[in-house]
């Protein structure tokens, strides 16, 4: 009981959070993978399964950087941008891929704010890109 | 005897303790910082600008984003977009002395050159509220157009200069809260800053900024890199932050024309100088961290690790 109390108070909490506007999101996520930085960059500079929903905006084969710019107009966030990095991972043989996206919600009037239309559905939906995203990107690499 | 000679030990000791700490108040300085809120976990970064380092983390309300610095009375302003609040910090404790309850969101800040006032832009209800410093309360409203984002106040002309986001425009008013000019900014305005007989605006959507001239109201527009959220001029170069580009456009102010592009942190969005110690502060979104830069050869000298989603959205360093 004590716990599901603590649960709600969290979630009101952070519903409160939210319920405010000029709040740009963040989504940061990485995997690692067994494949020197150099080569895991040739991978991730040309692979296409993004192509869909999102559109190479720019890439910087020095520091292992390429940006991105939503294509998919359907989903409920907004001014979405994203790039994925290729670092170094502990040893010379691994790397850290991360993606960070930045974005708003797709409501920017003033609260009430329609269901669907706010920070945390804005945030679950870009999850939802960025996570299978990062897990197809893994199985590329892997197998080359 | 002995007993004589510990005394005359003693005091010896405890008067030049005391010519110690008679110079240590004279002539301690404590050193130049800077203010960096840090909108992803609520705290306000306090970076020592000689040591190049984080010297104390405050806990302030929720979402901190606008920020303004009174140097003359040492207190900083932040407004807290989450919590509908503005904190108030004592830079001498870098303790939050106050904290003033709004019923909105407290977007950006500013204040008037003798600091009695402090200007906040009511980002849902389209107004401009005034504080009164002494007495830390607000005071005073204007009304003014859509979605206030930046304010900035000018010195020469005593003019209160203010963005529209939504209405992709400008508005001037003067000391007695009139509106005095509406100006057609690019699309998107949001970092405003002015200085002598100019203002500048940061047109998100359109990857350009506007020049304003507050003397005859002609426009200039000047192409930068992506999503620029702010300016800032120093001498005869401006500065604006590319936060899609995550690099910093510098611009020469006698050819109005961008001279090149230098690299930030990710998502770099808001910036400052401290002018005695030739420093350009970045904040950087995207890495969490501020970049700083030397103004004489525009070199990184170091990138600092700050808090969650790093913004100061206005005036942040204590000069």
């Amino acid at each position: 009981m004590r716990k599901f109390i603590l649960a709600l108070t969290a979630l009101v909490f952070s519903m409160s959070v939210f319920a405010h506007g000029p709040t740009p999101q963040k989504v940061q996520e990485s995997i690692t993978v067994n494949i020197a930085p150099a080569k895991a960059w040739s991978v991730v500079k040309n692979f296409t399964d993004f192509n869909k929903i999102m559109k190479t905006r720019s890439f910087d084969d020095e520091i292992m950087k390429i940006k991105y710019e939503m294509l998919k107009k359907d989903g409920p966030f907004s001014d979405y941008n994203a790039y994925i990095i290729v670092k170094k991972g502990a040893n010379d043989n691994e790397s850290v891929i991360q993606w960070t996206a930045r974005f708003y919600r797709i409501y920017k009037l003033n609260p009430p704010i329609p269901e669907g239309q706010d920070d945390a559905t804005a945030v679950a939906a870009v999850k939802k890109i960025v996570k299978p995203g990062l897990v197809s990107l893994k199985k590329a690499l892997q197998s080359k | 005897m002995i007993n004589q000679n510990k005394k005359f030990i003693l005091i010896t000791l405890i008067s030049f303790l005391l010519v110690l700490i008679y110079f240590y108040s004279t002539f301690y300085k404590e050193n130049p910082k800077a203010y960096i809120t840090n909108q992803g976990d609520n705290t306000v970064s306090v970076v020592d600008l000689v040591a190049l380092e984080v010297i104390k983390t405050i806990k302030v309300g929720i979402a901190p984003l606008g920020i303004t610095i009174l140097n003359k009375k040492n207190l900083v302003f932040v407004g807290n977009v989450g919590t509908d609040d503005i904190s108030i910090i004592d830079t001498r404790t870098d303790q939050i002395i106050k904290t003033i309850k709004l019923n909105t969101a407290p977007l950006s800040l500013t204040s008037n050159p003798d600091e009695s006032k402090v200007y906040v832009t009511d980002w849902f209800k389209n107004n401009i509220l005034i504080i009164s410093v002494d007495e830390m309360k607000v005071i005073d409203s204007i009304e003014v157009g859509k979605t206030p984002s930046g304010i900035a106040f000018n010195e020469k002309y005593s003019y209160l200069i203010v963005t529209n986001r939504d209405a992709n425009s400008v508005e001037v008013y003067d000391k007695n809260k009139k509106l005095i000019k509406k100006l057609p900014t690019g699309e998107h305005p949001f970092g405003v800053y002015t200085k002598g007989k100019y203002a500048y605006t940061a047109n998100v959507y359109n990857d350009s900024i506007t020049i304003i001239n507050l003397e005859d109201w002609t426009t200039k527009i000047i192409k930068v890199g992506a999503h620029p959220y702010n300016v800032f001029t120093h001498q005869n170069l401006g500065f604006v932050t590319n936060t899609v580009d995550d690099s910093l456009s510098v611009i020469d102010l006698k050819i109005s024309k961008e001279i090149k592009q230098i690299y930030t942190g990710e998502t770099p969005e808001n910036l400052d100088v401290h002018r005695k110690l030739n420093l350009l502060v970045v904040t950087n979104w995207g890495s969490d961290s501020i970049s700083v830069y030397s103004l004489k050869n525009l070199k990184l000298i170091k990138e600092i690790k700050t808090g969650a989603q790093s913004r100061s959205f206005g005036e942040f360093i204590l000069q």
